[in-house]
């Protein structure tokens, strides 16, 4: 066993393979559940009932009615308009922007600004839950300190625009990770390339586009990889904000999955949704991983 | 070379963002000092602690408790499980490792929203419906990427110094207790920071495992309490909101320095 390890590691090698045991066992453990939750997409199992116990295969029907009823075209819209805006646009941008902005600053603030960004990152979901239905409730921050003073209308965001509520929460909440890992990327960009262009009389614009990005490349569809897809089957902050509400303004996929496998029972047409889910998540990964090779 | 000196637009942009990040968070912690607080935004009427003393004793102290025991417990088991396996992933050629990383690769893309239903079932059967089946489930879930990372972070340490320890007669227990645990302080402490909070931030488990009051961590407490829209005590919830937070913020600031370290290797080789 173990022929060509290290000696100390071939003497011991049966202590060695335990170690591997637990991690073995959760591995399969996953996969195992990974293949339940796809066979159990083609039943009509449900949480309680007659069809609790007595659940039959019905083919693809659930996979049909994915498309055939609002709920999941509804939620992947959603879903969709969530990550592209609070994602993609907002933490990537903005955590770049700062990450670029906060590097010749003095000391103080940039710890000043880090250190709020990444208090917001740290905080528990439900927390940030918390902050935000107070800031954008009736009469809360948001009206009180920008629409009345401009004599606009208070409101309820919650109510009235709640998808762009959890949009915002999602970019304070999660900026703080872009930022980190631009901030340590921005640190492997050589200064003598940049200085170069600079003294060959580059704008500041241009040495950003011709040198800057092309070095991040990498480490930009990281960020985005990581990012879209966190995002993407993010639960806690959106549930606890708005439930997924009101109607289905704001029921991402993830809550779609938890609503109608725990709340309707429905666990057959839920694992559906989730196979679903996996698949676009594994589809983006994919997307991803090729934008990370270097076309040349 | 910018500087904050030198360009006011680039100051009040700076200015704007930390206003955005600190501001949503000054009324939480107006409230929580504010005994008479109601939920309105203005300037504390009274200061006191009440609200604390109320945020920590009772069925609130009981879920902070809960909320510790997840977290310790997970944290401890993840750290474990996946040091234990990660050093002979990095140093055996095992017949079939390629197959184990890359079913690590793609499990931790799956995401735990997606396998919550036999994640359940487990649970139920086995009669893990509890605080314990929390931990153990976040542990599963997380897994792959801390096994992914301990992996790539054993790969960078060193082969040297273990031969020596061997040729010094070091069993292999030594080598890993004296010599290789030290070395990977960094990679162990982002391991376990990350699981500590992810468990102590873990809403969606618990909301579905427990159901009675006294056993919900606080993600679902405080959930619980601002569910009830009738009364509201909103100095309470602001002051439960902070005792929640501070734990995770604290263990941030403690291991912030490792974790900078540690997590270079997240970047690219993820």
């Amino acid at each position: 066993m173990f022929d060509d390890a290290k000696p100390w590691i071939q003497r011991d090698w049966k202590l060695v393979a335990a170690m591997l045991i637990p991690a073995i066992a959760v591995i399969a453990l996953l996969l195992y559940m990974a293949g339940w939750i796809l066979v159990m997409s083609f039943t009509d199992l449900a949480l309680f009932g007659r069809k609790a116990t007595e659940w039959s295969f019905v083919g693809f029907d659930n996979y049909e009615r994915l498309f055939k009823r609002r709920g999941f075209l509804n939620s992947l819209w959603v879903t969709t308009v969530f990550t592209v805006f609070s994602a993609i646009i907002g933490q990537n941008i903005l955590g770049f922007a700062m990450a670029a902005a906060l590097r010749n600053t003095g000391r103080f603030t940039k710890s000043f600004v880090e250190g709020a960004v990444i208090l917001g990152w740290i905080l528990p979901d439900v927390v940030a839950a918390y902050v935000w239905s107070a800031t954008f409730t009736e009469n809360g921050l948001v009206d009180l300190a920008i629409l009345q003073p401009f004599g606009i209308e208070t409101r309820n965001f919650i109510n009235d625009h709640p998808l762009f509520v959890v949009i915002v929460a999602n970019v304070w909440k999660g900026a703080a990770w872009s930022y980190i890992l631009y901030s340590a990327a921005l640190d492997t960009v050589p200064s003598e390339v940049v200085e170069a262009a600079r003294v060959d009389g580059a704008t500041p614009l241009q040495r950003a586009w011709h040198i800057t990005l092309p070095i991040l490349r990498p480490h930009i569809a990281t960020n985005c990889l990581f990012i879209t897809i966190s995002s993407f089957v993010y639960f806690p902050l959106i549930y606890a904000l708005t439930g997924g509400g009101p109607g289905r303004k704001t029921q991402v996929l993830s809550i779609f999955v938890y609503q109608e496998s725990f709340a309707v029972g429905k666990l057959g047409y839920g694992s559906a949704i989730s196979v679903a889910m996996v698949l676009i998540v594994a589809f983006l990964s994919i997307f991803y991983v090729r934008l990370l090779k270097d076309p040349r | 070379m910018t500087d904050t000196r030198k360009s006011p637009t680039l100051a009040l942009a700076l200015a704007l963002v930390a206003l955005f990040w600190i501001s949503p968070l000054s009324w939480v912690a107006f409230n929580a000092v504010d005994p008479l607080a109601d939920g309105t935004l203005r300037w504390p009427q009274a200061f006191g602690l009440a609200n604390f003393s109320k945020a920590v004793a009772g069925e609130s102290g009981r879920q902070f408790l809960n909320s510790v025991y997840v977290a310790l417990l997970t944290s401890t088991l993840t750290t474990v499980f996946a040091g234990l396996a990660a050093y002979p992933l990095s140093r055996v050629r095992i017949p079939g490792r390629n197959a184990i990383l890359w079913a690590l690769v793609l499990l931790r893309m799956l995401p735990a929203t997606g396998i919550i239903v036999p994640i359940f079932f487990m649970a139920q059967s086995t009669g893990l419906l509890s605080l314990t089946g929390v931990a153990l489930a976040i542990t599963m879930i997380n897994l792959p990427f801390t096994l992914l990372l301990l992996k790539n972070f054993f790969d960078t340490v060193p082969l040297e110094l273990e031969e020596a320890a061997y040729s010094e007669g070091a069993s292999l227990f030594r080598i890993l207790w004296n010599v290789v645990l030290p070395m990977s302080r960094a990679g162990l402490s982002v391991v376990w920071f990350f699981s500590f909070i992810n468990a102590w931030n873990e809403f969606l488990l618990p909301l579905i495992f427990v159901r009675k009051t006294a056993d919900f961590p606080m993600s679902v407490g405080l959930f619980n309490s601002f569910g009830e829209h009738s009364s509201v005590d909103y100095g309470f919830l602001a002051a439960y909101s902070l005792v929640y937070a501070l734990p995770a913020v604290a263990v941030y600031f403690l291991l912030r320095r490792n974790l900078s370290t540690g997590f270079a290797g997240v970047g690219v080789k993820g």
